[in-house]
């Protein structure tokens, strides 16, 4: 079993943490749906929560989003614990669950002021956040629609615009692009994106290329444990695995010779031709423990004269790495 | 406290969105005014009868409790069908779309959500009946002689009554998703109370007593007869806080079923 792993943990103590969970279990009856999870996100950062389905990734954001407490551990936003404070800490929160139906009957302009309502957010201020809300979500053409005739996108919208409402400094989104068509995504992922520059955000999806695209760092969670938690470039390096370089040389006839000057670098796996062409050789160099051997081959076929026409690195995708975790955890 | 409002606000709002609530308050208003034309009319009735026959007793069957009396008596019963529609959609229907979800990661106390709940259904109720006040008026234009005090207790009662049954209908409803199986419970558990009524007064001695003891009716028949007793509001204010207070043990359960 992986823990935190020490490659993996950011350094850099500049942003302050905003968001604490220390040794968090959840029990229901006998299933154990988290089992002590810790990890911090600081402020301004976007954090993805990942998982295979039944990880314990709504529980771990219902916790955080003060729905239910855990059975144990706690919970800290900003200074202030979640369980000790609950409606000033629930102030500071925005979240948006994964089956966002909010109530059918109300206008979208109706529903954002039950919200503010209850949020506390004081009758001078009130007007004035709910118009910026809506025209950040872009929802202020349809403000005074009937949330019932509005399209899955626009709801979608309108559930990140309640959690916007009271101007809360973190976001909690889970799967906050699930059932969306392309556009619709690229659009959502726009917003969460602009977002992340002023708030903290927590997000879980299943869509993994999300993560890259959106998330500063990312914890993977498996079996109600932190499996793995970090950037996703530190995510690749701490799993040590081998990686492949491609590289496309410009003389066919002297592809022998290249061959047996790659293997003889260090960390060189393998080498195969992949394709050979009138005038071009793709060759395949299988590299060990993700050492970095590009300077090596780019002097190589400097000192030589070969002319190198392409040299592309194809890193693990966080699929793979995703995989990896999980299936290491499993047996 | 005035988050509790709010969510009353939305839930009564709420009955308005649907035909439900519109539907409920025609049938519920044209049902009041039916009952109470056929009281005026048998007092009226009764009364030319009397001066006829010279009956003696007619002095005695005072206009107000004969008719608003008898009024108050036969809204009780009809209770038993207009709660259950009203409590259903309490929690049921917030539950089923999943919109209780944002209720509970708001800056708001489980009480205070369960208050308000009990605001909303209540506060319903007091507009299906706000018309009936209007009988009053008209009584007192037909120049009828009207004994304040037994109208005041009746209505209090009726009040006090109401809110007992509503208090049970949204606690069944925190129990399921279903609004149907809501009403379902609620219509049976309202049977069940009045049946219990009858059991206190067919049966005798201490077992009747026990019986009435705890029989909403029971406790609610002296203000039928405009008589205030103090201890009928206290039994009803803790019929009303026992039921509000099982809501919320009700709805802490996501604590630990998830």
């Amino acid at each position: 079993m992986i823990t935190e792993n020490p490659k993996a943990i950011i350094a850099g103590p500049e942003a302050e943490t905003m968001v604490r969970l220390e040794n968090v279990s959840k029990q229901f009856g006998a299933v154990k749906a988290l089992d002590k999870i810790s990890f911090e996100i600081r402020r301004g950062e976007i954090l993805g929560l990942l998982g295979p389905n039944g990880a314990g990734k709504t529980t771990a954001m219902r916790i955080l989003a003060g729905y239910f407490p855990p059975t144990s551990g706690e919970i800290f936003i900003g200074e202030n614990s979640l369980a000790k404070m609950p409606e000033k800490v629930k102030r500071m929160i925005g979240y948006l669950p994964e089956a966002i139906t909010l109530y059918t009957d109300m206008s979208v302009m109706e529903i954002l002021n039950f919200v503010a309502q209850v949020k506390a957010v004081s009758r001078k201020k009130r007007k004035q956040n709910i118009e910026e809300t809506l025209c950040r979500c872009g929802l202020w053409d349809v403000r005074n629609r009937l949330l019932g005739q509005l399209s899955k996108g626009y709801k979608q919208r309108l559930g990140l615009a309640q959690a916007l409402i009271g101007d809360p400094d973190v976001l909690i989104l889970d799967e906050p692009t699930s059932g969306l068509d392309p556009e619709q995504i690229n659009k959502i992922r726009a917003l969460i994106h602009d977002l992340g520059r002023e708030k903290t955000i927590v997000l879980s999806t299943h869509i993994l290329p999300e993560v890259s695209m959106v998330c500063d760092r990312v914890v993977i969670i498996n079996h109600g444990r932190v499996a793995a938690s970090g950037t996703v470039e530190e995510l690749e390096a701490g799993l040590d695995a081998d990686h492949e370089i491609t590289i496309v040389m410009g003389d066919r006839h002297r592809k022998n010779e290249v061959l047996a000057l790659l293997e003889s670098i260090r960390y060189v796996q393998r080498v195969s031709v992949l394709e050979e062409r009138a005038d071009r050789v793709a060759i395949s160099i299988v590299i060990a423990h993700n050492a970095e051997v590009r300077p090596n081959i780019n002097r190589l076929f400097a000192e030589k004269d070969i002319p190198l026409l392409e040299l592309r690195t194809n890193r693990l995708s966080l699929e793979e790495i995703f995989l990896k975790l999980v299936v290491r955890e499993n047996f | 406290m005035s988050k509790s409002l709010v969510i009353a606000k939305k839930d009564i709002g709420s009955y308005f969105h649907s035909w439900l609530g519109v539907i409920v308050l025609v049938l519920f208003v044209f049902m009041m005014g039916a009952l109470f034309s056929l009281l005026l009319l048998s007092y009226g009735k009764l009364s030319l009868e009397a001066a006829k026959t010279a009956y003696e007793g007619l002095e005695r069957i005072k206009f107000t409790h004969f008719v608003f009396g008898s009024f108050f008596v036969n809204m009780g019963f009809a209770l038993i069908f207009i709660v259950p529609i009203i409590s259903m959609k309490a929690f049921s229907e917030e539950r089923k779309h999943q919109t209780i979800e944002f209720l509970f990661t708001y800056p708001l106390s489980d009480f205070e959500i369960v208050w308000g709940k009990f605001l909303g259904v209540f506060g319903f109720f007091l507009i299906l009946i706000l018309p009936s006040l209007t009988y009053v008026f008209l009584v007192r234009w037909l120049g009828a002689p009207l004994d304040w005090g037994v109208l005041w207790v009746g209505f209090a009662g009726f009040l006090l009554l109401s809110a007992a049954y509503l208090s049970l209908g949204l606690f069944i409803s925190t129990l399921t998703d279903s609004q149907v199986v809501t009403a379902m419970v609620t219509f049976s558990s309202l049977i069940i109370l009045v049946g219990w009524d009858w059991m206190a007064v067919a049966f005798d001695g201490k077992l009747a007593e026990f019986l009435g003891l705890l029989s909403p009716l029971a406790h609610y028949r002296d203000f039928t007869y405009g008589i205030f007793d103090f201890s009928h509001v206290v039994y009803f204010v803790f019929f009303c806080l026992y039921f509000l207070f099982l809501s919320l043990r009700s709805v802490e359960t996501r604590n630990w079923k998830g």
